[in-house]
């Protein structure tokens, strides 16, 4: 716990929170104005999978970006000061310093989980949609963001913390961010090979093109559980290695 | 003494090569222990070894007498350090910066504020460390690591990026330390002068071996003096006093003669003149502190 609030008071003044929110807002904010569009064109695009389907593909593209950028955040302050040094040498485990590392990011992308699924609920209740806020769809939804994001925290945080220039995290986050968009165009095989295709992949809306008409199919949810297991398995294997590899470092 | 830092046969390789190699330190309780050697002769290595930042190719280090490895917060929790540069983190305060490390340590909130008076900083700490001189930078990671009045400080280079003013007083306060808070002190320098100034015992590094270890008195002790006596006939000279019991040789176009007492000195002038060879100088040369360094470190003056 000690290691945790020390990790959120080295963020200070850094404004991180601020930073994911208004990452978010525009986010939110984009693809609110689309959907207001194509509703005030066809009124029966006011539905809840359509929104869900929009937010889970448009997450494939900002969440690697976003993620990449706060754990990159989190871990240029060690590297800019040559603080870890500084805190093995006050008897700081390398594994505590990962571990915090890790939560913080986890909290942040927490919130930014939390913010968009109020914010499609809140929407969806403006605009009046049909049915009530689809609870069980919303849950299902916010834990394949979440999972596949701890996934790719951990294969951030391992390349931030291990090297110095932060340029080639924020790279690899947008080459994520530009598999998770068009991994829905990939052969199945391939595109679950990448982590980053598993924000649209666990989404528990699907699209269907059939006879020249998109439809919104609801997935059987036990057919998401493997592939939730696949993403926890990756994202534990990647934590696992980033940890060893910065015990072994030298500073 | 009790034995505060002791090394045996440490090792440390990289890419085949040694930059420290079988070096046994030792130092004891109450010393300011100056480890010195040129740039590149594997001070940083070895202090960085000593707190287990790097790990060993081979060897011991032992520290309050524990084995490191075995002992590793322990030891930690009771060593202050600062390696290279200063450690900082640039958006935060100076204050800011001090209270991370206290709540580390877990100290009280008094070792803040003194560590800072100390190093002079207490003025200071509400600027954000990034706009900090080289120079404040050092001092904040001196008063991070004097912060829990440690019984053991390594410092590596502490006066690197210090004005002159700014070196005295920290050479003031380092050497006031095992007095003060009976800190025992390790600090590496590549600078003679300074280290001459605060050190009670030495260790001379050079291309990762240990070229001399002992009290700064033994060092000096090294400095005797010789003789140089110039002579228009030397040859002869050489002879003449070698047949009085006065062992010399042959430098330049001079005799030197080791270890003469004034008196000796004295006698053997008057035999010279006596036997008709003109004397035409007669010098002491004393080798320096510095002589002695370049000697054992074989290098020039550029260190």
């Amino acid at each position: 716990m000690k290691a945790i609030s020390l990790e959120f008071y080295k963020f200070r003044h850094r404004r991180l929170f601020l930073m994911v929110t208004l990452f978010l807002l525009v986010e939110v904010a984009f693809l609110f104005m689309g959907i207001s569009r194509s509703i005030s064109i066809n009124p029966h695009n006011a539905n809840w999978e359509a929104l869900i389907v929009m937010f889970a593909s448009m997450n494939g593209l900002i969440f690697p970006i976003l993620v990449s950028v706060c754990v990159s955040r989190i871990c240029d302050t060690e590297h800019k000061g040559n603080t870890l040094k500084l805190l093995l040498t006050l008897s700081v485990n390398p594994g505590q310093i990962y571990a915090a590392k890790y939560i913080c990011a986890c909290i942040l992308m927490l919130w930014a989980c939390t913010l968009q699924v109020l914010a499609i609920a809140v929407f969806g209740i403006v605009n009046g949609f049909e049915n009530s806020v689809p609870t069980s769809l919303l849950i299902w939804f916010f834990a394949g963001i979440y999972l596949t994001s701890m996934a790719v925290i951990a294969l951030q945080l391992w390349i931030s913390m291990m090297w110095k220039n932060q340029a080639f995290a924020i790279s690899l986050g947008m080459i994520g961010g530009f598999i998770g968009m068009t991994a829905d165009l990939m052969p199945t095989g391939i595109r679950g090979m990448f982590i980053w295709s598993y924000f649209s992949k666990l989404s528990p809306v699907a699209q269907s093109y059939e006879s020249e008409k998109l439809d919104f199919i609801v997935r059987d949810i036990h057919a998401l559980l493997p592939m939730m297991l696949i993403v926890i398995v990756a994202g534990s294997i990647l934590y696992l290695v980033g940890n060893f590899h910065l015990s072994r470092k030298e500073v | 003494m009790k034995q505060i830092v002791s090394t045996h046969n440490l090792s440390k390789r990289y890419q085949g090569k040694y930059c420290v190699e079988d070096l046994n330190i030792s130092v004891e309780e109450g010393e300011i222990y100056g480890f010195l050697g040129p740039n590149g002769a594997g001070k940083s290595t070895t202090l960085k070894m000593i707190l287990g930042l790097t790990r060993p190719n081979n060897g011991i280090v032992s520290v309050f007498g524990k084995e490191f490895n075995k002992n590793r917060r322990l030891i930690l929790s009771q060593t202050g350090s600062l390696i290279e540069s200063p450690s900082y983190y640039g958006h935060l305060t100076g204050l800011e910066n001090m209270r991370i490390v206290q709540r580390l340590r877990e100290v009280p909130e008094k070792n803040v504020m003194e560590a800072l008076k100390i190093v002079r900083l207490d003025k200071q700490i509400d600027k954000k460390v990034n706009q900090y001189s080289l120079g404040m930078k050092q001092r904040l990671g001196i008063a991070m690591a004097l912060m829990s009045f440690p019984k053991l400080l390594i410092l590596d280079e502490p006066t690197n990026g210090l004005d002159p003013a700014g070196i005295g007083e920290i050479r003031e306060l380092i050497k006031s330390l095992p007095e003060r808070y009976g800190i025992t002190v390790l600090i590496s320098s590549h600078l003679l002068t300074e280290i001459e100034q605060i050190a009670t015992s030495v260790g001379i590094i050079n291309n990762g071996r240990m070229m001399f270890q002992g009290s700064m008195a033994e060092l000096k002790d090294k400095s005797h003096s010789t003789i140089m006596i110039k002579t228009r006939n030397n040859k002869l000279a050489q002879e003449l006093l070698y047949s009085k019991g006065f062992y010399s040789m042959q430098r330049g176009d001079s005799l030197v003669f080791e270890n003469l007492m004034d008196e000796e000195i004295i006698q053997a002038n008057r035999s010279l003149v006596t036997a008709n060879i003109d004397v035409l100088r007669i010098e002491e040369n004393k080798k320096s502190l510095e002589d002695i360094f370049l000697d054992l470190t074989g290098k020039e003056k550029s260190l």
